[in-house]
C-alpha cells in the first residue's frame, strides 16, 4: 500500500489534496487537513486510518517513496509518526462524535416519522359524520397549528443545544455570573414555549390539550397540556443537594403548594366538562335543531383555553419560584435534570415506537 | 370580623345588588366576583378553601354585569368609563382590595404571599 494508492482523496473533498505534493511533504499535508476537516470526516477518517496504520506499524507503505527520509536523522522521523498518531487520534475522536450525532439523528428521524404517521392516521378519520371541517385534530389544516408545529420542532432542537451547552457549563469553570447567563437563557426557553402554547391554544385548544404534538411518552405523563408541577419537584430535589434543612423544608411545602393548585385546576377543569357536556345536551336530543346548544357550547369553550393558560402560568410560577430559593449552581443542575429528563422521555417514546413488533 | 365565614353564596337580586358592593367588598375579608357558572370561579374557590377561608361570592349574571364592572371600576379608583382598566372575572377583593384574578391568586399561593395577605385582612385566624 504506497500512498501513490492512497491518493484516492476525491476531487469533490474541498479540492485540498488534487495535486498531490510530492510525497515527502505527505504527512506534514495529511496533518494540515485532519486539522481543518469538518463534516467528511469519515472519508478522512478512512483515509487515514490508513496511513496511520501503515506509518504506525512502520510498515514499508510509502517505502519506495521515502528513501530520501532515510538519510535524514532519525528523530525527524519519529516526531513525523508521533504527529501522525497525534492526528490519527484526533480524527478518530472525531468519527465518534460524528458517529453520536448520527445516532441523535436517527432517533430523531424515527420520531418524525412516528409524528407524521399519526398525521397521516388523523387525517384520514375527519370526514366521518358532521362535516365540519375541524374534527378531530385537524392540525394540518388550520395554519396556526402547522405553524405551532414548526416551531416546536425548533424549539426541541434548540432546547437540546441548550442542555449541551448548559451540561458543558456546569463541568467547565466559569463563574457563577457566566453560569447564570446560561441559566436565565434555559429558563426564557421554557417561558417560549409558554408563550407558543397560549397562541396556539387560541387557534386550536383541543389540538394542545390532545398532546399529539408531544412525544407519546411525555404525553402518557403529562397534566393539562405539560408537566405536572409537583411531579418536576420530585424528580429534581435530588439533583438539588446538598440542601439546607430550611430549603428542603420550603421546596417541600412548594411541592404541596403546586400539588394544591394542580387539584384546584383538575377539579375546575372537571366542573368545565361536566357543564359542557350539560350544556350540548340541552334540551331536546332528536329534533335535529342543535344551533342553540352549540352556540352555547362555544362560549363554555373559551374556559377551556383560559384552563391551558394557567396550567403554563403554574408552571411558570413554579420555575420562577424554584430559583428564587436556589443557587445559582443549584438552579444550574436542575434546569439541567429536567432538560435531560425530557429527552429521556422523547428517547423512550422512540424506542418503544421502533419495538420488533410479535409475530401475528 | 366572622363575616368571610358567615355566608357563602349571595344571590343578587337586580336592583338591591349593585348598592350593595361597595358594602360587601369593605365588609367582608374575601369576596370574588364572578360569571355564574365559571369554572375559574371554582377554582379560585377552592384555592382558598384549602387555606380554610370561605370567601363570599358575588354572581354575576347579564342583567347585573354592567353595572357591577362600573362599581368595581369605583372601588379600584380607575375613574369610570376607562375599559382598560375593567376589573376581569373573576375578580377577588381582599381586605377592601382589588387583589386580582386567578393568576394573582395562583402566583401568590406559589410564593407563599397569598397566607400573610390573608392574615393581614383577618381571614385566617393562625
Amino acid at each position: 500500500m504506497n500512498s501513490t494508492s492512497t491518493q484516492f482523496v476525491p476531487s469533490r473533498r474541498m479540492g485540498l489534496c488534487e495535486p498531490m505534493p510530492q510525497v515527502g511533504m505527505w504527512n506534514d499535508y495529511k496533518e494540515n487537513n485532519c486539522l481543518h476537516t469538518s463534516l467528511p470526516v469519515l472519508e478522512v477518517d478512512s483515509r487515514f486510518d490508513n496511513q496511520s496504520e501503515d506509518t504506525s506499524h512502520g510498515t514499508v507503505g510509502p517505502s519506495n517513496k521515502y528513501d530520501q527520509e532515510d538519510s535524514k536523522p532519525v528523530d525527524k522521523v519519529m516526531r513525523r509518526l508521533a504527529q501522525n498518531r497525534e492526528a490519527a487520534r484526533k480524527c478518530r475522536l472525531r468519527k465518534k462524535a460524528y458517529v453520536q450525532q448520527l445516532e441523535n439523528s436517527k432517533l430523531r428521524l424515527m420520531q418524525l416519522e412516528q409524528e407524521l404517521e399519526r398525521a397521516r392516521h388523523q387525517g384520514s378519520y375527519i370526514g366521518g359524520g358532521l362535516d365540519t371541517g375541524q374534527l378531530g385534530y385537524s392540525g394540518t389544516t388550520n395554519p396556526g397549528i402547522a405553524t405551532f408545529e414548526m416551531e416546536y420542532g425548533h424549539w426541541v432542537e434548540e432546547q437540546n443545544k441548550k442542555i449541551a451547552d448548559l451540561r458543558n457549563a456546569l463541568y467547565s469553570d466559569i463563574g457563577d455570573v457566566e453560569l447564570g447567563m446560561f441559566v436565565d437563557g434555559g429558563m426564557r426557553h421554557y417561558f417560549d414555549l409558554f408563550a407558543m402554547k397560549a397562541t396556539a391554544a387560541r387557534a386550536d385548544v383541543f389540538y394542545l390539550m390532545s398532546g399529539t404534538w408531544k412525544t407519546s411518552a411525555e404525553h402518557f405523563l403529562s397534566w393539562i397540556g405539560g408537566f405536572r408541577p409537583s411531579e418536576l419537584l420530585k424528580v429534581l430535589m435530588p439533583h438539588l443537594e446538598p440542601l439546607t434543612e430550611q430549603r428542603r423544608l420550603e421546596l417541600s411545602n412548594l411541592r404541596q403548594s403546586c400539588q394544591q393548585a394542580e387539584d384546584a385546576l383538575s377539579q375546575g377543569l372537571e366542573k368545565l366538562h361536566q357543564i359542557l357536556s350539560e350544556t350540548v345536551a340541552d334540551g331536546q336530543l332528536g329534533e335535529g335543531n342543535y344551533l342553540p346548544q352549540i352556540s352555547a357550547a362555544m362560549e363554555k369553550l373559551e374556559d377551556m383555553v383560559r384552563f391551558v393558560g394557567q396550567a403554563d402560568y403554574l408552571r411558570q410560577e413554579t420555575l420562577l419560584q424554584i430559583s428564587r430559593n436556589l443557587t445559582t449552581r443549584q438552579t444550574a443542575r436542575g434546569l439541567l435534570a429536567l432538560g435531560e429528563y425530557f429527552q429521556r422521555l422523547r428517547a423512550l417514546s422512540s424506542l418503544w415506537a421502533s419495538r420488533p413488533r410479535g409475530s401475528a | 370580623m366572622q363575616q368571610a365565614l358567615s355566608y357563602t353564596n349571595w344571590p343578587p337580586t337586580t336592583t338591591s345588588s349593585v348598592v350593595e358592593v361597595p358594602k360587601l367588598v369593605a365588609e367582608n375579608a374575601v369576596v370574588v366576583f364572578a360569571r355564574s357558572g365559571c369554572c375559574m370561579c371554582h377554582v379560585v374557590k377552592l384555592l382558598l378553601h384549602g387555606h380554610g377561608v370561605n370567601p363570599t361570592i358575588f354572581d354575576v349574571d347579564e342583567q347585573n354585569e354592567a353595572t357591577v364592572t362600573g362599581e368595581l371600576s369605583k372601588i379600584i379608583g380607575t375613574g369610570e368609563a376607562n375599559t382598560s382598566c375593567m376589573p376581569q372575572f373573576p375578580a377577588v377583593f381582599v381586605g377592601g382590595k382589588l387583589f386580582g384574578g386567578l393568576e394573582e391568586i395562583m402566583a401568590a399561593h406559589i410564593s407563599g404571599e397569598l397566607v400573610p395577605v390573608l392574615r393581614k385582612a383577618r381571614a385566617l385566624w393562625l
